[in-house]
């Protein structure tokens, strides 16, 4: 019984095996098929006459504006936010599609989209060997594409590459220059004092631009309750443009536009939410977090670590004002500022670390006292001791007189595991700890 | 009467041989193949810069250059690199034509040149970052395929934002060095250089503890530079590469820049410097012998071309 049954399934192989009809599911083969899907994808991005805005969202976070124009010979031209010159000269490079594991778009030689992608930090103040993390090869699904916009994929990153089709205006206005100044935005940076505010309408917001993680936050108030809102942006010719737009009660807030800039009183003007404001500097958060300066200083005690930043101060628009980064014991290079709570129940740790190549270690450094919490949400250093001999003047010394100044800080919480130290005196000096 | 017949013979064949092919030809149809996309290769309309590489080594070298973004010709496809700038492409090949190519034809002829050069270049417009901190500059498989990295950092003079200080001895120890380098491989492995050569630094070669060294210590021991002393065809290379990229005048330089003294592996300066002049002995007469190629004249030709370009 059970030979025959054997047999019954060799027997079943051979009939299979003896199957040889060609019936596909489909009218036209797959070669048939992919040709056309190329032609016809070819096709929509040459024939978009006013060509396309782009926006990418890198694997590695951000988001980029950007204007292509395709033409049939494989030719595209672009217009990038990431640079003044990007966004004021247009550049001309190749591209083409090509059937791969799917149909894909590469962009074939450098442009400024590679620019986001080249492992080369000094290109894009990215990684080393990996850049932004973004793509210029994008796999091209046929259920992203409607007639006005085309939405890809990127190979490597998986990175998001948006495009929809540009009006004639919005063709003219890169072509007159306008992205160049919607980056008069980037200014924002030059404020001298860490708080920046600007009224739009009945509301007035705290604003903290990240340009290098391209996100903008807001800050106001509720009644008297804090509200935040925190989203990514890009740049294009009308300004600047949220990736989610802010609805606040009647007041919805897309971007900001018709951006100004001062130079001489260094001062940012735009639009926004159907109002039009400054933004000024103030010496204090719009809304302190309270709390936010005895759980900076509770964090490492309860996890065990440190605090670590790796520029020291920036005073007064200069980064690494102290130059820390300069520092040298011996022959050992500065590794990092530390600042550790609870060292003993007397004191704490702010000292510059070391590194001899193998290791790092503690040279000397300053004691300060368990900070005061005060009740408007500052912490206030005072000196309760030394660690080693301290060189009498220079990066350490004027970085400890500066933590040790009487107004004391606000920390601000900038994500999970950093905070900015920020002079309650009048915040023009900060630190970031990470 | 005989001739007639042998023809006649010949036709036969002939006839038998065709019967043969169309038996083959008929066992089996491939039905019907439609266009396979990408097949023979990627297309695109061409430009002014396919133009040069077809004009300038396509058909007189039967050399091609891939500048277009290709991942799948990069060794490594976890890599991030970009594809270069097309306003480099033709300044570098050019290079390359100047300092190498034309040295060599105008030596030893284009038939050897033709024979034995690689045939595709393969161009990376960023460097290839390793791991352990180090950057590939080029890479050769099997003397056919070179790829040359960081083609968008490539400046000679002419080009916007030249710096000579920096740039010459950049093009000179990146791209030029490779070329030499990679090609002397393509030599020694037709024909292999004579093995006493091998004997000169026998006890010296650091293998794969070459990259704790520097070129000055190298040096001490009879090395050209540091990556000469982790193989024995890695020396040979590497000794031809900085004789023709450096010059005679430039070598001279470097052997006689070796201090006095005795090298923390026990060899002496007068040691040291009397190896480096047996390797160049031996490399002159191996190219004399071997390819009839007189090693100084070509040295001459290379140096001179490379005067021309920083």
């Amino acid at each position: 019984m059970k030979i025959s049954f054997l047999h019954l399934l060799l027997l079943t192989t051979v009939f299979f095996s003896c199957e040889n009809k060609d019936d596909t599911v489909f009218e036209e083969s797959a070669d048939v098929r992919l040709n056309a899907a190329l032609a016809s994808y070819e096709k929509q991005l040459v024939e978009a006459p006013y060509g396309w805005n782009a926006v990418i969202y890198p694997g590695g976070g951000g988001s980029y504006g950007f204007y292509f124009k395709f033409d049939d010979k494989n030719r595209v031209t672009m217009y990038s936010d990431f640079s003044d010159a990007s966004a004021a000269k247009p550049k001309e490079s190749s591209y083409r599609l090509k059937a791969m594991q799917t149909p894909s778009l590469i962009f074939d030689t450098y442009s400024y989209l590679h620019v986001l992608a080249d492992p080369d930090e000094e290109v894009n103040d990215g990684v080393r060997g990996e850049g932004l993390k973004s793509d210029f090869e994008f796999s091209i699904y046929g259920d992203s594409l409607t007639a006005d916009r085309m939405a890809f994929v990127g190979r490597k990153n998986q990175s998001r590459l948006v495009l929809t089709k540009a009006t004639q205006a919005q063709a003219t206005a890169y072509t007159n220059g306008d992205l160049a100044k919607a980056l008069l935005f980037n200014n924002i940076a030059k404020y001298i004092p860490y708080f920046k505010r600007v009224t739009l309408g009945a509301n007035t917001y705290e604003i903290t631009v990240n340009q290098n993680a391209r996100t903008v936050k807001l800050t106001w108030l509720n009644g008297s309750t804090p509200k935040t809102f925190t989203t990514s942006y890009y740049l294009t010719p009308a300004g600047v443009a949220f990736v989610s737009p802010l609805v606040n009660g009647s007041q919805t807030i897309t971007g900001f536009g018709n951006i100004t800039w001062n130079a001489n009183s260094t001062q940012l003007g735009f639009s926004g939410g159907g109002a039009t404001g400054t933004v000024v500097s103030a010496i204090k958060p719009i809304s302190v977090d309270l709390a936010a300066s005895k759980r900076w200083w509770q964090t490492p005690i309860e996890s065990g670590g440190d605090w670590r930043s790796a520029t020291g101060f920036h005073v007064n628009g200069v980064d690494d004002a102290f130059k820390v980064a300069d520092l040298k014991s011996d022959e050992s290079i500065f590794a990092f500022y530390v600042y550790q709570p609870g060292v003993s129940a007397r004191n704490d740790l702010f000292a510059p670390i070391f590194y001899d190549g193998k290791s790092i270690f503690l040279d000397y450094g300053h004691a300060p006292a368990p900070p005061t919490f005060t009740a408007d949400g500052r912490a206030i250093f005072s000196p309760a001791g030394t660690y080693g001999t301290i060189p009498a003047a220079g990066a350490a010394a004027e970085s400890a007189k500066l933590l040790y100044d009487p107004s004391g800080f606000y920390l601000i919480q900038t994500s999970d595991e950093t905070y900015d130290m920020v002079s309650a005196k009048d915040a023009k000096s900060w630190i970031t700890w990470e | 009467m005989k001739m007639i017949l042998r023809s006649f013979t010949n036709c036969i064949i002939a006839a038998l041989l065709a019967g043969t092919t169309m038996m083959s030809c008929k066992e089996e149809s491939l039905g019907n193949v439609d266009d396979i996309p990408g097949l023979g290769g990627d297309v695109w309309a061409e430009g002014p810069i396919d133009k040069w590489i077809q004009d300038s080594l396509v058909v007189p070298y039967n050399i091609s250059a891939k500048y277009k973004w290709d991942q799948f010709e990069f060794g490594n496809l976890t890599k991030t690199l970009v594809p270069p700038d097309e306003a480099q492409v033709i300044p570098l090949l050019s290079t390359i034509k100047k300092a190498w190519t034309n040295p060599y034809v105008e030596e030893a002829g284009k038939v050897f040149y033709n024979k034995y050069s690689p045939k595709f270049f393969i161009l990376s417009g960023s460097n290839e970052y390793n791991t352990e901190g180090s950057i590939t500059l080029g890479t050769a498989e099997g003397g056919r395929k070179v790829i040359l990295y960081g083609v968008n950092l490539f400046k000679i003079k002419g080009m916007t934002g030249y710096d000579p200080g920096r740039d010459s001895s950049f093009v000179k120890d990146w791209f030029l060095h490779t070329i030499h380098h990679e090609f002397g491989h393509i030599l020694h492995q037709t024909v292999f250089y004579p093995v006493e050569y091998k004997n000169i630094s026998k006890a010296y070669y650091q293998g794969g503890n070459w990259i704790n060294w520097s070129d000055a210590d190298a040096r001490r021991d009879g090395f050209i530079t540091a990556y000469s002393s982790s193989a024995f065809d890695e020396d040979f290379v590497e000794m031809i590469a900085m004789m023709l990229t450096e010059g005679k005048a430039g070598f001279e330089k470097i052997v006689n820049s070796i201090p006095e003294g005795t090298s923390p592996s026990g060899v002496t300066k007068a040691q040291a410097q009397a190896a480096l002049r047996q390797k160049e002995a031996i490399i002159v007469a191996y190219y004399k012998n071997t390819w009839k190629i007189d090693f100084y004249s070509l040295q001459n030709r290379v140096r001179t071309s490379m005067n021309k370009l920083f």
